[in-house]
Order: C-alpha cells, then sequence, then structure tokens
C-alpha cells in the first residue's frame, strides 16, 4: 500500500515535472544561442493556449489546431526577439530581463481583455479516465503530456543535428563570433532561436491546458518551477531538464504528502538553492574554468 | 448610457467639479488579475443596477432626482492598493458611499480608513468571517461598514450541517493557502464543534493557488478513509481536485463554499463536478421574470453569454438597489444619514435575489448578524448537476416555489443564492 | 564645490518641501501616498545596492521587505515593544538574512543568483504563511502603532518620522556608496576576477552589499508593517518584486535620486489611471515627448532607428488605443507594460540618467577639480635592489583532468630584474600564471616569495602578499572612470572604519586617494583622461591602464600578462617605454609576451615553456638561438630562423 502511494505520488509528480521541463526547455533554446531568456514566457505559453483554444471553437480539428498553435508561439517568440531582445544584445546590456517582462505584461493584459479573465476548460480529443499501470492510475491525458514534451524535444534535438539551419543554431551556440566569421548570421539564428523557443511555448501550453485549465494565470506558478528547473539542471542541458524537471515534479509531490501540503515547495527550494551553491552552472551543466 | 455615466463620472472627477446634483457611489474590487472574475462581475453587476435608475431619471433625493455617479477603483487583490484606494475614498468630501471588495485582506488592510471617517460601505462579495468581525473584537461603538454576501460562518455552518444530514462521519477538509481557504478551514472545525462534533476531520489539506496536481492531498484524504470532502477554495483549483479525485478512484461528495457554483469550476470540472454541493443565493437561470431581465441584462450589456460569477453580480446589482433605497430615505446624499437610514431600512426593496426587508439594524459589537444582511434562510444549497446548479435538496425548491407564488412581497422565487468571498 | 553646492542644495529643498507638506496639506490622502513614497525609497534605495552597484538581478528583495514587516509586527504584538526597538528589529532581521543568504549566492551570477534570491522569496512566503502559530498565518496579523516616546502617532508624525529615516538612509548610503565600498562594489560587477586580483574582497564585499541592501529592505519593511498595519504573506510576492524592479530601473540606477523617481512613479502610476482626462493628458505628452526625441535622435543619428520608433509606437499605440477603450482600469497591466517599454528602450540609463545629463548641461555643472598628483616617490617608493630571489616555483604541476598545463615547472625570478616568459601557444605561460596569481591551485609543487610560502588558490591572498597581475584579456571596471579604476586597488589608503565612513568621514581619505591614483595615471599618460570610463579609453590606453591598477597594489611583484597583445606599433613603443619606467622604480616583474621584439628589449633573463616543461632558460639572445625554442616556434628543428615576421619569433 505504502510503496504504491509513494509510486502514485511520484509518478503523478513527474509527468506534471515534464510540463516544467518542457518549457525550461524553452528557455535553453534561447541561452544557447543569445545568452537571454525570455521571463515573459509564461504569457507566451498562456497567449498561445488561449490562441489554440480559439481556434478550436472555431471548429479547427485537433490535428490542424496543434500546428497553428504552434506557428502562432513562434510568431510571439519572434515578437519578443525583435522588440524586447535583439537591442539590449547589441548594446551588451541586461535590458533584456526588463524588457521581457514588459512584452510578457502586455500580453497579459491583452489575453485578459481578449479572453477574459476566468479559467476555461480546453476541450481535447484524448481522454481523461485512469488507466491503471501495476497499481498506479495514470490518465492518457498525462501520458499524452508525457509523449508530446519528449517528442517535440527530440524533434527539435533532430533538426538541430541533421539540418543546415540547426548546425547553424548549433555553431553560434558553441561560439557566436567564430560562427559569424563563417558567415553565419548570428542575428538571425538568434530569432530562430526564439521562434523555436515560442513554440514550444505554445506546444506547452495546448498539451497542459487540457489539465490545468486555460486562464491568464495559468502559467504563473508553471513558470517559476520552469525556471527553477531549467537553472538547476544547467542552462545547456537538454537531457538535464527532462531528469531534474521529473525530480523536482516527484519531490513536491512526495513532500506535500510526507511534510504536509503547505511544504510542498520547501525541500526544492532549498535544494535549489543548495544545489546552485555547489554547482553554479546547474547539476548538468558544462562546469566552467575559471578563464582570463 | 452606460458609458456616458461612466465618462461623466470620470470627467467630473478630473475637473474637481462638485456637481451638487449626484450621488457619489464608488465601486472597488480587483478588476485585473486572478480574483478579477469576481471583482468585474460585481461592478458590472452593480453598474447594470446603476444604469436603471439613471435611466428612470435617478434616485429621489429630498425634492429632486439625482443621478448616480460611478467612481471605480481597482485594488488588484492586493492590500496595499486596497488600503490607499480606501485613503483615497476617505478624503473624498462628497462621497456618498463604497460598493465593493472581493478581498477579505483588502478589506482588513482599507475599511479602518473608511470607518474613521464614517463613510458608508457596503462590503460585497467578501465572506470571510473577519472583515466583519474585526469591528466586534475592537469594540466598534459606530459602525459605518455593512456586509451584503452570506458570510462563511452560514455557508460553513450548511455545509457541515448538510455532511451530518447525509450520515458521513469521517471527512477530509481540504483548503487553499489563502485568507478565504484558511478561515474557511477554521469557520467548518468551529462548526463542527458547534454542531456536536458529529463528524471526524480524518485529513486537513492544503493546497496554493496555481497547484494543479492534487494528487498527494486526496490520497492521504483518501488513505485516511474520509467519506466526504468539505472544500474550501476557488475556481480552477476545485475543478483540479475533483478532476484528481477521479483520477484516484476516490468516490466522495465535495460539499464547499459558493465558490464551487462558479462557472470556472463547474466547466473545468465537466462530469467529475456532478453530485458537487455548496450554498447558493442566486444561480444564473431565468426562472423568475425579475431574474431574467436581469441576466439577459447583463449578456446584452457586456457582449458575453455568460456571468463570470453569477453570485457576484447578483449581490452587486441587489447592494446598489439597497444603497439607493437608503439614500432615497435619508433624502440627502450625506453619507452619514445614509448610514442612518440603512440600519434602518422601511421600504422592502425587490432585488433579484430576494425581496429585502430591513436588512440591517442598529450596530451591535456583540452581533455582526446587525450589519449583516444575510440569514440562513436566504440561502439554499445547490448542487452541480450536468453543468448546472441544481437543487440539493427537493424541500429548498418546493418552499421557495412555495414563497414566491403566495407571498409577493416576500423573496422572488429564486432558488438559490449565493454567497462569494474569495480572498488571496 | 559649485556642484556639490547645487546637488546638496536640490537634495536639502526636495527634502524640506516634503517635511513642511503635512502642515499645508490636510488632504490624508496626499499624506498616505507621500508616506508611502518613502518607504519605497528606503525599500528601492536598498534594492539599487544590489541590482545597480552589485549589477545582479535580485528577485528576492521583497521578501526582505515581507521579513522585515512581520518582525516589526510581532515585535509590537508579541513581544509588546515600542516603535523604534521594532524598526531595530526590523533592520537587523534584514541584514542578518541578508548575510545568510548571500552565502550560498555567493558564488551565483546572472540567472543562477537570480533564481537563488528568487526561491529564497518563495521559501520566507512559505515560512510566513506556515507558521500559523507565530504569524497568523494567511489570515494575515493586524498590529497598532504603538506610542513613540509616548506620543500618539498621527499620520502626520508617522509620516515625518518616515521622512526622517529617508533622509538618514539618503545620508548615510550617499556617504558609503561615494567611498571605496561603493567603489569595490561596482567593481565587483564589472570584473570579480579582477576586484579579487586587486586585493580587495570579493567575498566580504559581495556579503557586505548584499546584506546592507536586504537590511534596508527590512527597515522599509518595519514601517510598511506600522503604515498598513495589516499584513498577510500574500503581499510580498514575485509581482510586486517586479514593480520593485521596474522602479529602479525606470528612476535609473546606481543613483539615490533614481530610486527617489521609481519609487514616486511606483506609488503614483496605478492613480493616474483613475483619472480619464489626466490619462488623456498624460498619454498624449508621453506621445509627443517620444516623437520628438526620437526624431531629433534619428537625425543627430545618436539613436539607432528602432530605439527611435519604438517609444512612438508605444506610446501611439497608448495615446490612440486610449479614446477606444471602454475602461482603462481593465488594461492597467497593459498600460503600464506600454510606458515601462517605451522608457527602458528610450532612456536606457533611467529616468535620472537622462536628468543628470540634461540637468548637468543647464547648470553647467564641472566635476569638482581633481587635487595635484601626489609625489610618485610615496605612491610607489624605489625598491631596494636586494638581489636574492624574489619568486621560486619548484616542481609546479596543474592538471586539468588528462591535461598537463603545467608539467614540473622550477624557476626563479631574481629581484628587480624582468623576466621574460615564453613559449608558443599552449605551452601553459598562462597556466603558470594563474597559479602564481592564485586563480588556480597548484597540482602540486612550492611557490615562494622573498623566501616566504605563497598563498594558493585565492587571488585575493595572493594579491595581499604582494602580488600584482594584469590580464591578457582586460579586466578593467568598465563603467568606472580611469581614476576610479586605480583607486579601486590603492593599498595602505583607507583605513576608515565602516561607522566612520557611514558619517562621511571617508571625505579626508577620498583627496589622498585621488592624487595618489593621479600620480600614477601621470606614470602612464593618462593623467588628462582620468575622467573618462574606462571602456571609452582606447584600446591601447586601457591596457596602460591595467597597469597603473597594478601598481596602485605597491607590489613587489608585478605580472605582465601580454601587455603588447593586439597594440599597434606606435602603443607597443610606449607600453616598453611605461614598463622601463615602472622597473626604474625596483618593482620585479614578469613579462608574458608574443612580441620577441619586446621580449629582447625589456628581459633581463628569459624562460621558454613548451608542454608545460622548460625547454630553455638564459639571457634572451641567446635562448632565441636555442634549437629546442626554434623546433617549438616553428615546428622543425632544421634550418635557420626567418628573419623577419612578427609573430613566432625573431625581430
Amino acid at each position: 500500500m505504502n510503496a504504491l502511494i509513494i509510486g502514485q505520488m511520484a509518478v503523478s509528480g513527474a509527468l506534471m515535472g515534464l510540463v516544467y521541463a518542457l518549457i525550461a526547455y524553452g528557455f535553453q533554446l534561447t541561452y544557447a544561442t543569445s545568452k537571454s531568456i525570455n521571463f515573459g514566457q509564461g504569457e507566451l505559453v498562456m497567449v498561445s493556449a488561449f490562441f489554440s483554444l480559439t481556434l478550436t471553437n472555431l471548429g479547427a480539428p485537433y490535428w490542424l489546431m496543434v500546428p497553428g498553435g504552434l506557428l502562432f508561439g513562434a510568431l510571439l517568440g519572434l515578437i519578443v526577439e525583435r522588440a524586447g531582445v535583439r537591442l539590449a544584445l547589441e548594446q551588451k546590456s541586461e535590458g533584456w530581463i526588463l524588457l521581457s517582462i514588459i512584452i510578457g505584461l502586455f500580453f497579459f493584459s491583452a489575453a485578459e481583455n481578449i479572453w477574459g479573465r476566468d479559467d476555461r476548460p480546453f476541450p481535447t480529443p484524448i481522454s481523461a479516465d485512469p488507466i491503471n499501470i501495476f497499481g498506479v492510475d495514470v490518465t492518457r491525458l498525462e501520458l499524452s503530456v508525457a509523449v508530446g514534451v519528449l517528442a517535440i524535444m527530440g524533434l527539435v534535438e533532430l533538426f538541430k543535428r541533421r539540418t543546415l539551419l540547426g548546425k547553424a543554431f548549433e555553431a553560434v551556440s558553441a561560439d557566436r563570433d567564430a560562427a559569424e566569421l563563417m558567415g553565419i548570421s548570428a542575428t538571425r539564428t538568434v530569432m530562430l532561436s526564439y521562434g523555436l523557443s515560442g513554440a514550444v511555448a505554445a506546444l506547452a501550453g495546448i498539451l497542459v491546458s487540457p489539465i490545468t485549465t486555460v486562464g491568464p494565470t495559468m502559467a504563473s506558478a508553471l513558470i517559476l518551477k520552469a525556471f527553477s528547473v531549467a537553472v538547476v539542471a544547467g542552462l545547456d542541458s537538454g537531457f538535464g531538464v527532462v531528469v531534474i524537471g521529473m525530480a523536482l515534479g516527484a519531490l513536491e509531490s512526495l513532500a506535500s504528502f510526507y511534510l504536509g501540503s503547505g511544504w510542498r515547495e520547501a525541500p526544492g527550494l532549498t535544494l535549489l538553492i543548495l544545489a546552485l551553491a555547489v554547482r553554479p552552472t546547474g547539476v548538468f551543466g558544462k562546469a566552467a574554468i575559471r578563464k582570463v | 448610457m452606460l458609458r456616458q455615466t461612466f465618462y461623466g463620472a470620470l470627467l467630473t472627477a478630473a475637473l474637481g467639479l462638485h456637481a451638487g446634483d449626484t450621488v457619489k457611489l464608488a465601486i472597488t474590487g480587483p478588476f485585473t488579475g486572478g480574483s478579477a472574475p469576481m471583482g468585474t462581475s460585481t461592478r458590472d453587476g452593480a453598474k447594470l443596477a446603476i444604469a436603471e435608475i439613471n435611466a428612470a431619471g435617478g434616485i429621489q433625493v429630498g425634492g429632486k432626482k439625482m443621478k448616480i455617479e460611478v467612481i471605480e477603483r481597482d485594488d488588484e487583490a492586493k492590500n496595499e492598493r486596497g488600503a490607499l484606494i480606501a485613503q483615497e475614498l476617505a478624503a473624498m468630501n462628497d462621497l456618498s458611499g463604497v460598493i465593493g471588495t472581493v478581498n477579505t485582506g483588502v478589506c482588513m488592510a482599507g475599511d479602518r480608513h473608511l470607518q474613521e471617517k464614517g463613510i458608508t460601505k457596503i462590503i460585497c462579495p467578501a465572506a470571510g468571517s473577519a472583515s466583519m468581525t474585526q469591528w466586534s473584537k475592537a469594540g466598534v461603538k459606530d459602525l459605518s461598514i455593512f456586509r451584503f454576501a452570506a458570510h462563511d460562518g452560514i455557508q460553513a455552518a450548511m455545509v457541515v450541517e448538510e455532511a451530518i444530514n447525509r450520515k458521513f462521519t469521517k471527512v477530509a477538509v481540504i483548503f487553499d493557502s489563502t485568507n478565504y481557504g484558511v478561515s474557511g478551514r477554521d469557520d467548518i472545525l468551529n462548526q463542527i464543534k458547534l454542531q456536536g462534533n458529529k463528524l471526524q476531520v480524518v485529513a486537513q489539506e492544503k493546497f496554493n493557488i496555481g497547484d494543479k496536481d492534487m494528487t498527494a492531498q486526496l490520497l492521504r484524504s483518501k488513505a485516511a478513509g474520509a467519506q466526504a470532502v468539505l472544500i474550501w477554495a476557488i475556481g480552477p483549483e476545485l475543478a483540479a481536485v475533483s478532476n484528481g479525485m477521479a483520477k484516484i478512484g476516490m468516490k466522495a461528495p465535495l460539499i464547499g463554499g459558493w465558490t464551487l457554483s462558479m462557472s470556472n469550476y463547474i466547466d473545468n470540472a465537466g462530469k467529475n463536478g456532478n453530485g458537487t454541493l455548496m450554498p447558493q443565493t442566486f444561480i444564473e437561470e431565468p426562472i423568475t421574470p425579475r431574474a431574467k431581465a436581469f441576466i439577459d441584462g447583463y449578456h446584452k450589456t457586456y457582449h458575453v453569454d455568460r456571468i463570470p460569477s453569477a453570485v457576484a453580480a447578483a449581490q452587486g446589482y441587489d447592494a446598489v438597489l439597497i444603497f439607493a433605497a437608503a439614500v432615497k430615505q435619508a433624502g440627502s446624499t450625506d453619507t452619514h444619514k445614509i448610514k442612518a437610514a440603512l440600519e434602518d431600512l422601511k421600504a422592502p426593496v425587490k432585488g433579484v435575489i430576494a425581496t429585502w426587508n430591513h436588512p440591517y439594524s442598529k450596530w451591535n459589537p456583540a452581533d455582526v448578524t446587525t450589519h449583516e444582511a444575510f440569514r440562513r434562510e436566504q440561502v439554499v444549497m445547490g448542487m452541480v448537476q450536468d453543468g448546472r446548479v441544481v437543487f440539493g435538496n427537493a424541500a429548498d425548491r418546493a418552499r421557495l416555489i412555495k414563497e414566491a407564488a403566495g407571498t409577493p412581497a416576500k423573496p422572488a422565487a429564486k432558488p438559490a443564492a449565493k454567497t462569494k468571498g474569495k480572498t488571496k | 564645490m559649485r556642484r556639490i553646492l547645487l546637488l546638496r542644495g536640490a537634495e536639502l529643498i526636495v527634502f524640506a518641501l516634503l517635511g513642511t507638506i503635512p502642515l499645508l496639506v490636510v488632504n490624508p490622502y496626499a499624506l498616505g501616498l507621500l508616506t508611502l513614497l518613502a518607504i519605497y525609497g528606503i525599500l528601492l534605495i536598498g534594492l539599487d545596492v544590489t541590482v545597480g552597484y552589485l549589477g545582479q538581478v535580485n528577485l528576492g528583495h521583497v521578501a526582505f521587505l515581507g521579513l522585515g514587516a512581520y518582525a516589526a509586527g510581532l515585535a509590537v504584538t508579541r513581544f509588546g515593544l515600542g516603535m523604534v526597538p521594532a524598526l531595530a528589529a526590523a533592520l537587523v532581521v534584514g541584514l542578518l538574512l541578508g548575510a545568510l543568504l548571500a552565502l550560498p549566492a555567493l558564488r551565483l551570477e546572472g540567472p543562477q543568483f537570480a533564481l537563488a534570491t528568487l526561491s529564497f522569496a518563495a521559501l520566507s512566503t512559505t515560512a510566513l504563511n506556515e507558521l500559523e502559530s507565530l504569524t497568523g498565518g494567511a489570515q494575515g496579523l493586524s498590529l497598532e502603532r504603538p506610542p513613540l516616546f509616548g506620543h500618539a502617532i498621527t499620520p502626520a508624525i508617522f509620516y515625518w518620522l518616515c521622512m526622517i529615516l529617508l533622509a538618514l538612509v539618503w545620508m548615510v548610503m550617499r556617504n558609503l556608496l561615494s567611498s571605496q565600498w561603493g567603489r569595490a562594489f561596482e567593481a565587483l560587477r564589472d570584473s570579480p576576477i579582477a576586484t579579487d586580483a586587486m586585493g580587495v574582497g570579493t567575498y566580504y564585499h559581495k556579503v557586505a552589499a548584499f546584506s546592507l541592501g536586504s537590511g534596508l529592505g527590512g527597515l522599509a519593511g518595519g514601517l510598511y508593517a506600522f503604515n498598513f498595519q495589516y499584513l498577510q504573506p500574500q503581499s510580498f510576492v514575485y509581482e510586486l518584486m517586479i514593480i520593485l524592479l521596474l522602479g529602479v530601473v525606470l528612476g535609473g540606477r546606481k543613483s539615490l535620486w533614481g530610486a527617489f523617481v521609481g519609487a514616486t512613479v511606483v506609488v503614483l502610476l496605478p492613480n493616474l489611471l483613475s483619472n480619464r482626462l489626466l490619462f488623456h493628458l498624460f498619454s498624449g505628452a508621453g506621445f509627443a515627448v517620444a516623437l520628438v526625441s526620437g526624431l531629433r535622435g534619428l537625425l543627430k543619428k545618436t539613436t539607432r532607428p528602432f530605439q527611435a520608433f519604438a517609444p512612438v509606437v508605444a506610446m501611439g499605440i497608448l495615446a490612440i488605443g486610449g479614446f477606444f477603450v471602454e475602461n482603462t482600469e481593465d488594461w492597467r497591466k497593459g498600460i503600464f507594460a506600454l510606458m515601462l517599454f517605451s522608457v527602458v528602450v528610450g532612456l536606457p540609463e533611467g529616468v535620472m540618467g537622462f536628468l543628470a545629463i540634461f540637468l548637468a548641461k543647464l547648470f553647467r555643472m564641472p566635476p569638482s577639480a581633481l587635487p595635484e598628483p601626489s609625489d610618485l616617490d610615496v605612491v610607489l617608493p624605489p625598491r631596494a635592489q636586494g638581489d636574492g630571489p624574489m619568486l621560486v616555483l619548484a616542481d609546479l604541476r596543474r592538471h586539468f583532468g588528462g591535461v598537463k598545463a603545467v608539467d614540473g615547472l622550477s624557476m626563479q625570478v631574481r629581484a628587480g630584474t624582468i623576466h621574460g616568459l615564453i613559449g608558443p601557444n599552449g605551452s601553459g605561460k598562462s597556466t603558470v600564471v594563474n597559479v602564481i596569481s592564485g586563480l588556480y591551485t597548484a597540482t602540486s609543487g612550492g611557490m615562494s616569495l622573498r623566501g616566504a610560502e605563497l598563498p594558493q588558490g585565492s587571488l585575493n591572498r595572493v594579491a595581499r602578499a604582494g602580488v600584482a597581475r594584469t590580464f591578457q584579456n582586460l579586466q578593467l571596471f568598465s563603467e568606472l572612470t580611469a581614476i576610479e579604476n586605480v583607486m579601486v586597488a590603492l593599498k595602505g589608503v583607507y583605513k576608515m572604519p565602516l561607522p566612520l565612513v557611514l558619517l562621511g568621514f571617508a571625505r579626508l581619505e577620498e583627496r589622498r586617494a585621488q592624487a595618489d591614483a593621479l600620480a600614477l595615471l601621470d606614470l602612464i599618460g593618462l593623467k588628462d583622461q582620468a575622467r573618462t570610463k574606462a571602456k571609452d579609453l582606447t584600446y591601447g590606453a586601457q591596457r596602460f591602464l591595467e597597469i597603473a591598477r597594478a601598481l596602485a597594489r605597491k607590489p613587489d611583484l608585478l605580472i605582465l600578462d601580454e601587455p603588447a597583445a593586439g597594440l599597434a606599433h606606435p602603443d607597443v613603443i610606449q607600453q616598453i617605454e611605461i614598463i622601463k619606467r615602472v622597473h626604474a622604480r625596483g618593482v620585479t616583474i614578469i613579462l608574458i609576451e608574443h612580441h620577441m621584439d619586446v621580449v629582447s628589449e625589456l628581459c633581463d633573463q628569459v624562460t621558454v615553456l613548451d608542454g608545460g616543461k622548460v625547454i630553455a632558460e638564459g639571457a634572451p639572445d641567446v635562448v632565441k638561438r636555442h634549437p629546442k625554442v626554434i623546433e617549438a616556434y616553428l615546428g622543425t628543428a632544421s634550418g635557420p630562423a626567418p628573419a623577419d615576421g612578427a609573430e613566432p619569433l625573431p625581430a
């Protein structure tokens, strides 16, 4: 019984953790090329989810709605890059932190006024009925989240390794100056990374919405956790975010079971500060040798 | 029409004109952010009533008809904004009254400024007990703060009573970590004691706003053998609880605060929400002509096909009617005289929730109900069924239909009253 | 002088005006806003220490506001303390917890630092919420203002209390930030490694800065508690944090006035939207300003097209959209976003950063004159020519995993000489330097300076032992001026204890420090550019400045890491001249260099490395002809060295 409960907790938490991992992956994509992350990523998740909901309400079938939502997310990512990030990067200032927050704020306000302030259900063809695997209850919906998360991450990684554009991406990540010398446009690669990151955020929104519902504040709790996952895993390890995301999700579930639900986040946060103190570049990040 | 009033209000305020021929009424609440569905519903319900009153020429004050001028303030559900807004309102010389506030914390932080200046305020729809009990604790002799919402004390009593009537003995209490949730928990525990400790609380579980995975809390409750879940929380998280129960195969009814009737619970829980019970004051269903007019008016004016929080909207609407009645009786826009009139309202007010007979009386620090409009009998138990709220108990339905048919002066036949209160 | 008078005068006038307001205005609302302005002023000054001076995105400040507020609230309600001890408790809680958080957060920067502080904020909200028996949890804590010295506190008295505290904080912080402390904070932001290498304790300063900022947050929290008299943990969350952060950036970083302006905006902006007419006027004016300044910037080519257009578009949306939107309150967040966007893009230095330039022009305020340079013999006394070894390396090794970057190196540097260290790329020169200067710990082997064991693995301790260095990739404090770069590193000048610094007595030392630093700038020929920011100097001048900064340590041993790298020919000649001048004062020098002509001209002795080992040693001319050296550089043992070619070898 007890082992089953622990299993149930760990599985439920870890599946939710995969959503953190996906949003964290979006952070990594932009960090790789530009050393910047979009602090308004949560709003991208939310606005894309609302947009996809609208598509569905207009009668678009699921297979059409998903690419539509992803495109919209990519578009938003490009807006963030153009309006908030590019100038700051050119000036080598940290202005992108604030500008990305500000743009997020604007998206939030727009969503409140366009789609309303209330949470709404997100229809999905995937059933929410539980199925029992080795005594642990899981819904198909949760499984679809896991599959979707791993699939898109796999696709993006494949894209980075197998296509010319993707290789340019890798080149800029590895050494921006050298890549520029080889004739690769860093600016366009950064744009590409923001577009991809936006699409990833949109998918996160589409996948998680049937579970969390769609509303202006749907992503505010998610995003802080995704940020934690990205930094603790290391801002350059795609594999790391999956492991850390699932671990954090499971830890939260178990903590709320054993310590009391109010303290749900406390062990994760404490471990997080300690992990950073021991390994500032993240658990799976490359340890940097200080160079001068 | 509405827009004109609104612009007019702002313009006058902007120019600092002391237009002597309007009744200035402030409406506050969270119009942006997480509590906004309740804040905007209250505001829009209230403005609907104001638009109707103004369309009819205004309120008869003394010798002349005066229109109501609205001053809107968004407190963002933040205590400090609430306190600042209260200071601002308290500093206005010609303000007749204030209606609003969704969050109990905002009442706690702000109302003292209004009370100091004796400005009449009708709290609507914050239901947390503390926003009125703070005044009895402080032993205030003369209070200008009223409430128009079924406070948590009434609701908790009904929830516990319902659980006992349904022969449950072991219950789990689940609540969110906000002021609303925690004080709801206290009210429930208190009521269980008051009603003879017939229920054993086998689990007390908490969650944060934004949490969507309730597996841990529910597994603990299930393992402890809970037969019912008494719950105090808000909208989307409530739905997550219902969906989580379905997932782990926990078959226990959810009984909780009025927020379980909000569409963000019912829609998001879907069929998992069936059987959920909650105290109600109003349901968005055109059962009576009065309700139909209100609901249609709301939908048309605000271009929506459903009210985000029908309870909040109806209470905002009725609160304005009651306030207007007090202005008329006082024959003055002076807030102190309006307060006195509210404490002794002579004419019944036909609202959309009920017909209000003498809703308030002279403040007595030992008895907060003197400034509470809602009584136990104005609230019924509602139940979610296939995406709608219906009567939880057939007897209530029969009683209300009989009342509506038999005695026109008494509450218009409305099934449910609701109370709301969401606090962050 | 004129400048000081104007600045102090402006401060006095503003505070005097603010002080008399309660006598003139009876509107409690206005008074409430101003009280909040004072509280936020203190809060933002504290936040500016980390965000502006340390240059880190601090997302934990709001937690200190909350912890301070609860400390004061609990002191009053649970322990029955008076207002003054309660405020003191709030301050102390902020200081202590700030120091505590600084310990694990110390090694972190950028996103990692932001996350560590964010986590701390989330943890403290959880704790305040869950410790119900102590804090009242989510249901909040109500408190009354206790009397102050027996007087009941009216709103006016409370306002004065807040203003007095703001003025005090203002004064103290001005004194601190204009002293060596403030420079050290900024140095830390620009280059922690160089700060360490200049013997300024990074650890100590970072903890101090963070703790101080947090202490102010705590104090502001105490006032917050007495202002609102009702506390809830949920008030102190991420959303408020973002607003505070925007306030600091909007007002202008590294500026007390900026914090004040930021606080004003944070307090007043929400009220602006309450009034439609005011909103139209404001957005219209904003649009006009953005349009005019954008066009001007474009014509003068001082701004990029995006920087000129984006604010115009944003303000345009605001001004025009304002007429179409039924209810501006509904769009509150969007309106803020548009305004903030315009300011952040259009005025990257914040409102005060922009105004400061403008006002300085308006009042033609020249910076106060610099003192006469000190006598160089005082700043850098000539060394007695000893003849023993200055530095001895014995069988030194440093391995990175399997890579043996330094593999059994032994060498001696005689006192008073210039010792060249050369070798092809990857030969281990830089690693040797990094081991000696303490950036890396040696895997094995010994090092001694003047016969005493040299500390390992700490730039700071090595610097204090008497070794100074420059960096191959420049590590200047780029936002500081040339003279400030030197002043940060000055040894033996700053003796004032912290309490006296806070009271403003550091000014006595400042003149002396300026004079000393100026003498060193004179030595390298940059005296006339003392007030130029390091980042605005020419590349050559930056290289010279690194040497002046290292000399401020009055070192026994100076390590120059490729001082001529990337320099144009005339600059190389000047650099040689400078090094000769330094050498003439008896400073022992280790010179890592690729330019063989520089090495030949300057060095008394040369050690050649390859593969982490010494392959030759001796006078420059001898070494140059050594077959192993030629092989190492040219990859072949045969043939004579080429006659010319700047890079690898002969000259």
